[in-house]
């Protein structure tokens, strides 16, 4: 039934849901959580293909290179995320989800109008860290630990508290001593870094990358995940992400309804559940 | 010199489809300061609308396949109809995605989601009615009109100018209504201050309302008239354009507009500038105005500064 | 002999569009004193505690905290210097506990001090609950309960009376001066029930359609005409229901 394959998409799902999370978390709607995955997964796929020192004698593509590319896709996406979030993020409200559409959408053209890139049809043959999907769910599963924990401790700290009281209102969070501009710039980073690192690992298992990954569907999708998860809790995308990823593949006959399904969680989830699945009453419950 | 007024002639009628398109946010956004998402979806409608009403087969992928009206209209008629019925949309999209969020004074955040998931459920029901093919409206829709006119050596064709003549009817139209009738001054006194203009026996709920059903009767026009121009590339076409808006609402300035109508000719004419070898870029272009514009004037254009309600 | 001001204003002007929300606009608040500010609806006092808070920027003038200059900085920055502020229309972090709402204000987590903070107010038997389900009086209360988590030396307070029925006015205004007693604060406070801010405040200014028109004792600023003149000569409300809608001061 569950074969390596989807659990490892599952977790695919489950990061990117965190990395919709973080922003929004802090009442900012960041639709580029695909667009920094595209991003991650180039570097990935540029670097394992184009520079023939990172490969080594094995059949397997080395470790040392893998982790090689994760810092240079996390300070990829760290540069993209600061130049646009610092002009965007000084303004209130909804700049940055309009911004992120045009940050995709940028990419899109650019990746898929550069020869280097392999335009349109992308990067093929990108070697492989791990002989199977095993490989793959171990190296996401510590990624997702790793967030998790992350999320976990910041919700705990002064600076989760911060991020909520910017998402209540801004306004009377900067008066009660809290820099915002900060708060949702920390945000938008850590979730475009998470998008990336998570990019570089798909790009291997996926083992071709191309400029569709970033599309405006794969917005659509992860947005589901969050709402669908809710996002009061970091819990909530991770189930989002490993249930609605599993959801098209376990249920088949959707198929073309795959999504009008998404959409319509996205319509219909922020009206009848406004928090989404996991809510902090229920995990009250469920973790006293 | 010939090159240049055509390059004038291509980015005017480009930029009036833009400015139709940041036209239908800035309706919704200056009566409720929130941007409506499905609005390239409703521009989608339009297209496959008009499509059907002048007679239109629909292709072999949809679920609907071979399906077409036991008649033909005239274009113009096809036209007004599909826009009527992309209007009727809107309120259900306002119905739906907007009202149940209003009375719970929800955060503007959830409408950008909200909105954004009616248009993904719209296109994608459009996808699965016509399938993912493209459908060229038929090239003899405009009847007896040439269909390419020569204008001190630039070549236009009628339907580009047949945009450009509804897309400055639209503005002076709205911008006449807004400033002198009692309609328009309702909308743009609720825009203003809801609060007080209920005070003063304004129905805000009927101008919600209103700026729904206008905008969406814009978005069905130029869906229309852009299918018949360029054809309808799939049920997505209308979100690339609805993207493109988005960055021509925010050059022009939110709620202005006038600005919208600068914007999008600004952009227009900026992408008919752009060189043939660089055409791959063109799509680029209103999201780097975009990014610009945030750096220099974030209120954009012709847009006001916000002043903080507290 | 008098000691430089904790907080002077100086020919603050500010318009919006075509109008003059401010002009002109002087005084000084020492050290200690509660001082209020009053005006019928639209003279600009809300305005005027978004120019000190740094919510708005003055056209003009000059914002002195402690003879330096504050006026551009951001709302966060003013914060740390230590003016806190509350809002006419309410603004908690409704999905947050009382207590979180505190402990914003604090910057910290201290769950001690926000109890105690919370205890201040009566509020401490709700600490747990959402600030968003709360009813409106424990609403005006935790709210200064979280401008006051930051020990701040001054205090805006924006209509605090506002909603509150006579008794509860009563024990707010004996909070206000044994807080303002206990905690060395400096109160800056705008409220439209007159007799309440003359018993309250040590010193009173009177806006009118942006101009400062009275400064001074409450006796001396009572009989004054020009505020007798602004009161009574169709602004309305001297004393009046107070904050009749909260309407909201910022034309926009």
């Amino acid at each position: 039934m569950l074969d390596g394959s989807l659990l490892v998409q599952m977790l695919i799902g489950a990061l990117l849901g965190l990395s919709v999370y973080l922003p929004l978390a802090a009442g900012q709607l960041s639709l580029a959580t695909p667009g920094f995955m595209t991003v991650g997964g180039y570097v990935a796929a540029l670097l394992s293909t184009r520079v023939a020192a990172l490969g080594g004698a094995e059949p397997l593509y080395p470790l040392p290179s893998l982790l090689l590319e994760l810092l240079l896709a996390a300070v990829v996406a760290l540069a993209l995320a600061l130049l646009v979030g610092l002009p965007v993020l000084r303004l209130r409200g909804i700049y940055l989800a309009i911004a992120t559409i045009a940050l995709n959408e940028i990419l899109r053209v650019v990746l898929l109008n550069n020869s280097w890139t392999g335009g349109a049809v992308g990067i093929f043959a990108i070697p492989q860290p791990f002989g199977d999907p095993l490989g793959y769910l171990a190296a996401l599963a510590v990624l997702l630990l790793l967030a998790g924990a992350t999320c976990q401790a910041i919700a705990r700290h002064p600076l989760g508290r911060a991020m909520a009281a910017v998402r209540d209102d801004e306004l009377a969070a900067s008066c009660t001593g809290i820099d915002s501009f900060r708060i949702k710039l920390l945000a938008f980073a850590a979730s475009a870094v998470l998008a990336a690192l998570t990019g570089v690992l798909a790009a291997h298992f996926f083992n071709t990358w191309n400029a569709r990954q970033g599309s405006f569907d794969a917005s659509i999708t992860t947005l589901a995940f969050v709402v669908f998860g809710g996002s009061r809790h970091w819990l909530g995308p991770v189930l989002g992400g490993l249930v609605l990823t599993a959801l098209p593949e376990l249920l088949r006959p959707v198929g073309d309804l795959r999504l009008v399904v998404f959409g319509a969680v996205i319509l219909l989830g922020p009206l009848l559940f406004p928090q989404g699945v996991v809510t902090p009453a229920l995990l009250q419950r469920l973790l006293p | 010199m010939d090159v240049l007024l055509q390059i004038l002639v291509n980015g005017l009628s480009v930029g009036a489809v833009y400015a139709l398109f940041a036209l239908g946010y800035t309706l919704v956004f200056s009566v409720l300061g929130v941007i409506n998402f499905a609005h390239g979806a409703l521009f989608t409608l339009g297209a496959y609308l008009t499509y059907l009403g002048v007679g239109g087969a629909v292709g072999s992928n949809g679920a609907l396949a071979g399906w077409a009206l036991p008649l033909a209209l005239p274009f113009p008629v096809a036209l007004l109809l599909a826009g009527v019925g992309c209007a009727g949309a809107n309120l259900l999209v306002e119905a739906v995605a907007f009202r149940p969020l209003r009375r719970r004074h929800a955060e503007p955040l959830l409408y950008l989601i909200t909105s954004l998931g009616a248009g993904v459920v719209l296109v994608n029901l459009l996808q699965i009615a016509f399938g993912a093919e493209g459908y060229a409206l038929p090239a003899d829709a405009l009847g007896d009109l040439p269909p390419m006119l020569t204008l001190a050596g630039a070549r236009l064709r009628s339907v580009q100018l047949l945009l450009l003549l509804v897309c400055a009817a639209v503005m002076t139209v709205l911008t006449l209504w807004l400033e002198r009738s009692r309609g328009g001054r309702a909308l743009q006194a609720v825009s203003e201050d809801a609060t007080t203009a209920r005070l003063l026996g304004i129905d805000s709920d009927a101008m919600v309302r209103l700026s729904f059903a206008l905008s969406g009767l814009l978005a069905g026009l130029s869906g229309g008239l852009v299918g018949l121009s360029v054809s309808i590339a799939g049920p997505y076409f209308g979100i690339v354009y609805g993207l493109k808006g988005l960055g021509v609402l925010v050059l022009g300035g939110l709620g202005s507009v006038p600005g919208a109508l600068l914007g999008g000719l600004v952009v227009g004419l900026a992408e008919a500038a752009v060189p043939g070898d660089l055409s791959g870029l063109k799509d680029a272009v209103a999201f780097a105005f975009l990014f610009a514009i945030l750096l220099l004037r974030p209120q954009g254009l012709l847009g006001r500064a916000p002043i903080t309600k507290v | 002999m008098t000691m430089p001001p904790l907080l002077e204003l100086r020919a603050i002007s500010r318009r919006f569009g075509g109008l003059q929300a401010l002009e002109d606009v002087s005084f000084g608040l020492q050290e200690g004193e509660i001082f209020g500010l009053i005006g019928p609806n639209g003279a600009g006092k809300t305005t005027l505690f978004n120019i000190i808070t740094g919510v708005t920027r003055p056209s003009g003038g000059q914002v002195l905290w402690k003879q330096t200059g504050i006026e551009g900085l951001p709302p966060h920055r003013i914060h740390r210097l230590g003016l806190a502020r509350t809002f006419q229309n309410l603004r908690l972090f409704e999905s947050l506990s009382c207590l979180d709402n505190v402990q914003v204000g604090l910057g910290r987590s201290d769950r001690r001090r926000a109890l105690e903070l919370l205890a201040l107010f009566g509020l401490q038997a709700r600490a747990a609950e959402a600030a968003g389900g709360l009813a409106y009086g424990d609403r005006r209360r935790l709210e200064m309960a979280r401008a006051l988590a930051s020990a701040p030396q001054l205090l805006l307070l924006d209509e605090p009376a506002a909603g509150l029925n006579p008794g509860e006015k009563q024990e707010l205004s004996a909070l206000i001066r044994r807080l303002a007693a206990e905690l060395h604060l400096t109160v800056l406070i705008i409220e439209h029930h007159v007799p309440l801010m003359m018993q309250l405040c040590d010193r009173l200014a009177v806006l009118n359609f942006g101009r400062l028109i009275a400064l001074g004792r409450p006796d001396a600023v009572r009989h004054d005409p020009l505020v007798i003149e602004a009161y009574l000569g169709g602004a309305g409300g001297a004393g009046g229901a107070g904050g009749a809608g909260g309407a909201t001061e910022d034309p926009s």
